[in-house]
């Protein structure tokens, strides 16, 4: 490739070119330049934030007008002291716990296998990382009929193996989210994949020809090579993996609606679900901000963490 | 790769020129695809499909396939499937959501569907039009033309805003080869009267005799509406019940040890394996159809599918009293027109419909609801269906969901006081502890300030 | 730069060269790699094949006739003959032809506006130097953190406002700003070479001039990798189309999907065709442009 692609960024460049200072002659240009995408930076993710925070001091209704009356801390305090709240907070915990790690170790497995197969990458990229791309509404189907109870192609294989009469996945409660982690690991495991496939290119052929010199078997190799040197992407993709999951929202609303009774029910699904059913803005408003105070200091955590490896790379 | 440079001008302007082009021609595809055609409507925010009745239901299964053959009977008398745009979403929460957003965002259809017990909250929020007697005698209809009971159901205060077309009962269906064989039945083949808790424990354990496996099947699982209907209907019959909801919601009012005694009933029944205690919805149907219950209970609409297995003899009665007095757990379906701008077409247009749906009321009765528009009540067609003459007597002594802004049909209530029944049922929740998790969770929302006023 | 949101993966070129065996080894070494390896290609293929199950059952489900998947799994299986028939149904319902409709409009709009306006700032972030430059990096470094998903209730509020609900704008406008898409587009331009444009200058041509006729042709790489990612992610998006848009006619594929029932109730077949009708043009966008995507998602780790 000639041209420098997305993936390679031109510190040298960058680098080599002499400091300047602020030039007014620019400054018009530049701002003119930026206007049309603050706008929309502005219109739709600041102001949304601040009508949020304001939002969530008021009993706003999604049927009435302006604000509604002042509740001061009472959506907060509502919020904070509700079983639902928390339980939905703990689901979207639970959901994490389930989905992170198999996640992680399988998608580095398969790229680790992946890489040390010559030919056929077309094939593994169509089976792991397609569904990926595919909108979760079509994903949520497509499980919502394997996991359907006792005639879904689940429950019939789970017959071949002996397994009378078992329980039905999504309409159980402490196995619903099982089935939304099932379909979860399926849809999203090609990202991590992918990911781990493009660390993989990054440790230095001689590292592993010099092993294999010294006689270090593949699997040494592996233990000793691939995993250390994979870390930094590991803990992007642990945290990446993290901030997606504490965002999850379709798969629990296309596959149980939160249900059996609210044993799946998430953050974001108490959000919309008090917003869009209830028609409460302000309760809404307050679960939001709390959710969202929690995505950002894990997202802070991640540009620290990452910042810290750079310096130390 | 050297880019090749125009000579200096003012690019600035042409590529503004450029870009406004574009965009012209996305408002011209836009303007030649029509008005009325979803594009332009996406764009430009114009009215979708001018001319013609846009419906939004939530039927499915069975009432679903009814109510096509209605709609197709509209647009045969109206000019064809272009007087008629109909779209289904998913019963409960999702479907109302979808109607009270379009309505707030101005997008509307002319005519929906909705529960009473949900047309109640829906009016409250100032999403509905006022159903007068003006409009309703656009379509010679008075408010007289239906069962009171439920007429005044759909009325908040002095104001109508629904017109309704059913009652829809919990009832009994009862498999015959098997009532017969555990000699529950009479000499015409119907269901001999069950009448208190031993009768009905009787029966159930004659039938499960003959089955083999239960007495009786019910929904306990991936299920809220169903334990709480079953539930609601025998806790109605008691001497004492009173409302579970009072003051709109801002009271919980039921009467615990109530309550608790009629779960504990429940949950000896399955305890005692006289019905089953993890079933869903498609699978408490299969043990009736398949003789491995006597006894099922549901919404009369699942008549449509038992009638399609093939060679079951059913009947169906009201669900049986076993307690002080007859009731059982129902709600309407009824037609709402949302908050909209119409012009004097689209209102008649509107009207003309839902009088359309009542005049085929008789196809919609077939489906086991029981009418509320009294010209089909009373006609003797309707007196002469079996089974769904049976259990009509069931709509007088129907009990409605207490009103309150999280209550009615698939609403909050049902989900978390159903959800609780369901784990009764089941065996995994003792009735206090349900009585308990129900008080906390519906007590959140008894102390909230209440959205729609 | 590590706080682009773009990842220690981004520094790496074509990821699709398998790490090649190593050379100057003894013949054991040799042959206990290729083995090693082989077993790899096995153990791979075998989780490779499990990963296609559902598709593929889906697909199969969906060339049954909906009166034999009704029965459940192992009828389909038993089931040998094809039909096209619920691919008809679907077809000929017509509201799938809406849904592909706003989807394409929604998906194809939002990716324009956002590879402009964001390719636009990045330019300036990258080349100009100007009063207040610190504070924009700073705001789209935070804008970078915030969870557009949590802000569904403000903006269908603001929305609801401006009486744009129920129109593809209201899924189209709070998409554009994607704030990586800016990091994502200055550094690549860091990366060019800056001869050309200083050319340019010289010959009197302005900023927006050099922009468009220097810079936007050098990186077509990088525009088409995040118009790519933006559609798909446009194209994918269910949150807040789902609430923002509530007529049948002008939804987008995901929220026809999850919303929108037939009136003939579970007709399994059917339901399958839809999603797989559904996906069908993701799935025809990924064999177009496979590499450029796969590059995309590993040079950004852009996550819906």
């Amino acid at each position: 490739m000639s041209a420098p692609t997305i993936t390679e960024p031109g510190v040298a460049a960058t680098t080599a070119r002499a400091p300047r200072g602020v030039r007014s002659a620019e400054t018009r240009p530049a701002w003119l330049f930026i206007a049309p995408f603050a706008l929309f930076y502005v219109v739709f993710l600041i102001w949304p934030t601040a009508y949020m925070v304001i939002a969530s001091f008021f009993n706003t209704s999604v049927v009435q007008e302006g604000f509604g009356s002042w509740a001061g801390f009472g959506n907060y305090a509502e919020m904070l002291t509700r079983p639902e709240f928390w339980s939905a907070m703990w689901h979207t915990l639970q959901f994490t716990l389930y989905t992170v790690p198999p996640l992680v170790v399988l998608s580095f497995v398969f790229a680790v296998l992946a890489n040390r197969v010559q030919r056929g990458q077309w094939f593994f990229r169509l089976a792991f990382f397609v569904p990926f791309i595919l909108p979760s509404a079509a994903i949520a189907l497509i499980w919502n009929f394997i996991l359907s109870p006792s005639t879904g192609l689940l429950a019939v294989v789970q017959g071949w193996f002996g397994v009378e009469e078992p329980a039905p996945i999504l309409g159980t409660p402490a196995l619903a989210m099982v089935g939304i982690a099932l379909a979860t690991l399926w849809w999203t495991i090609g990202f991590n994949f992918i990911l781990y496939l493009a660390g993989l290119q990054d440790v230095p052929r001689e590292v592993y020809e010099a092993a294999a010199i010294d006689g270090a078997s593949p699997w040494q190799q592996i233990r000793w090579i691939t995993i250390p040197m994979l870390s930094r992407t590991t803990t992007l993709v642990i945290l990446l993996q993290i901030i997606a999951s504490l965002k999850i929202f379709d798969q629990v609303y296309l596959m149980t609606a939160g249900g059996p009774g609210i044993s799946t029910q998430v953050a974001l699904g108490l959000v919309t679900t008090s917003a869009f059913t209830d028609f409460r803005v302000g309760a809404a408003s307050a679960a939001s901000v709390l959710l969202f105070i929690v995505i950002v200091a894990i997202a802070v955590a991640r540009q620290l963490i990452d910042r810290a490896q750079e310096r130390r790379a | 790769m050297t880019p090749h440079l125009p000579p200096p001008g003012r690019p600035t302007r042409r590529s503004l020129l450029k870009g406004g082009l574009a965009l012209g021609g996305l408002g011209l595809a836009g303007a030649t695809a029509g008005c009325g055609s979803p594009l332009a409507a996406g764009i430009a925010g114009t009215q979708l499909a001018p001319g013609t009745v846009t419906f939004w239901n939530l039927f499915g299964g069975g009432d679903g396939a009814r109510l096509q053959l209605m709609l197709d009977e509209y647009a045969r008398q109206n000019g064809g499937p272009d007087s008629l745009q109909s779209a289904t979403f998913a019963w409960g929460n999702p479907y109302y959501t979808k109607v009270s957003l379009a309505t707030l965002g101005d997008k509307p259809p002319d005519v929906a569907v909705a529960h009473l017990t949900r047309a109640q909250n829906l009016a409250r929020a100032g999403l509905l039009t006022e159903i007068t007697d003006e409009m309703l005698a656009l379509v010679d209809l008075t408010p007289e033309d239906f069962t009171p009971k439920v007429w005044d159901a759909g009325k908040l205060g002095e104001r109508a805003y629904a017109v309704p077309l059913d009652t829809h009962p919990f009832v009994l269906f009862y498999n015959k080869g098997v009532c017969e064989q555990a000699g529950l039945l009479d000499g015409d083949g119907k269901l001999k009267p069950i009448r208190g808790t031993e009768q009905w424990e009787a029966a159930l354990t004659a039938a499960k005799e003959v089955t083999g496996a239960y007495g009786a099947s019910v929904a306990t699982v991936s299920e809220t509406a169903t334990p709480w209907r079953l539930f609601q209907s025998l806790y109605s019959q008691r001497s004492g019940n009173t409302p579970f909801l009072s003051g709109g919601g801002t009271e919980l009012t039921f009467d615990e040890p109530l309550v608790a005694d009629t779960l504990a009933y429940l949950q000896s029944l399955t305890a005692k394996g006289l019905m089953p205690t993890t079933t869903d919805y498609a699978g408490s149907q299969t043990l009736m159809f398949t003789g491995q219950a006597a006894f099922y209970m549901q919404g009369e609409w699942e008549i449509t599918t038992a009638q399609s297995v093939p060679d079951l003899e059913f009947g169906m009665v009201p669900i049986p009293q076993l307690y002080d007095s007859p009731a059982c757990q129902a709600d309407s379906h009824a037609f709402i027109l949302p908050r909209m701008e119409r012009d004097e077409d689209q209102l008649r247009r509107a009207m003309g419909f839902v009088r359309s749906m009542l005049d085929q009321g008789m196809t919609w009765a077939e489906g086991g609801h029981v009418p509320a528009y009294l010209p089909t009540l009373q006609d003797p067609a309707y007196a002469a269906l079996e089974p769904q003459s049976d259990y009509a007597p069931a709509a007088d002594y129907a009990v409605y969901d207490a009103p309150a802004w999280y209550s009615g049909s698939g609403s909050n209530f049902e989900t978390i006081v159903g959800a609780q029944i369901g784990l009764v049922l089941q065996g995994s929740a003792s009735p206090e502890e349900a009585i308990a998790s129900m008080r906390s969770q519906l007590q959140t929302y008894a102390e909230t300030a209440d959205p729609l006023s | 730069m590590a706080t682009t949101g773009t990842s220690s993966a981004s520094r790496r070129a074509g990821i699709t060269a398998a790490a090649p065996p190593p050379r100057r080894v003894g013949e054991a070494a040799k042959n206990s790699t290729r083995t090693f390896n082989v077993v790899c290609g096995v153990v791979l293929g075998i989780f490779a094949v499990l990963w296609l199950i559902p598709s593929l059952w889906a697909i199969k489900t969906s060339l049954t006739p909906n009166s034999v998947s009704a029965v459940g799994a192992e009828e389909i299986l038993r089931h040998a003959g094809l039909t096209l028939d619920p691919y008809v149904t679907i077809l000929q319902g017509g509201s799938i032809w809406n849904w592909y409709l706003a989807s394409f409009f929604t998906a194809t709009v939002t990716t324009a506006l956002t590879v402009a306006l964001a390719s636009m700032a990045g330019y300036a972030l990258s080349r100009l130097q100007f009063r207040g430059r610190a504070v924009v990096f700073v705001l789209m470094l935070a804008g970078v953190m915030i969870p557009n998903q949590v802000l569904v209730v403000p903006i269908f509020q603001m929305l609801d406002a401006v009486h744009l609900l129920n129109t593809y704008w209201a899924v189209i406008l709070p998409q554009v700003p994607y704030v990586i898409a800016v990091f994502v587009f200055k550094q690549f331009f860091d990366g060019l070479p800056r001869e050309l444009e200083e050319a340019a200058r010289i010959d009197g041509a302005g900023f927006w001039r050099v922009y468009r006729s220097v810079i936007l042709p050098l990186s077509k790489p990088v525009i088409s990798a995040m118009a790519i990612l933006t559609f798909v992610n446009v194209w994918n998006n269910l949150l807040l189309p789902l609430f923002v848009v509530s007529n049948p006619e002008l939804m987008t594929i995901p929220v026809g999907l999850a919303t929108v029932q037939g009136s003939f109730g579970q007709r399994v077949s059917d339901i399958q065709a839809s999603a797989i009708l559904g996906a069908l043009p993701l799935v025809v966008l990924f064999f177009l442009f496979q590499r450029r995507i796969v590059e995309g998602v590993a040079g950004t780790g852009l996550k819906g």
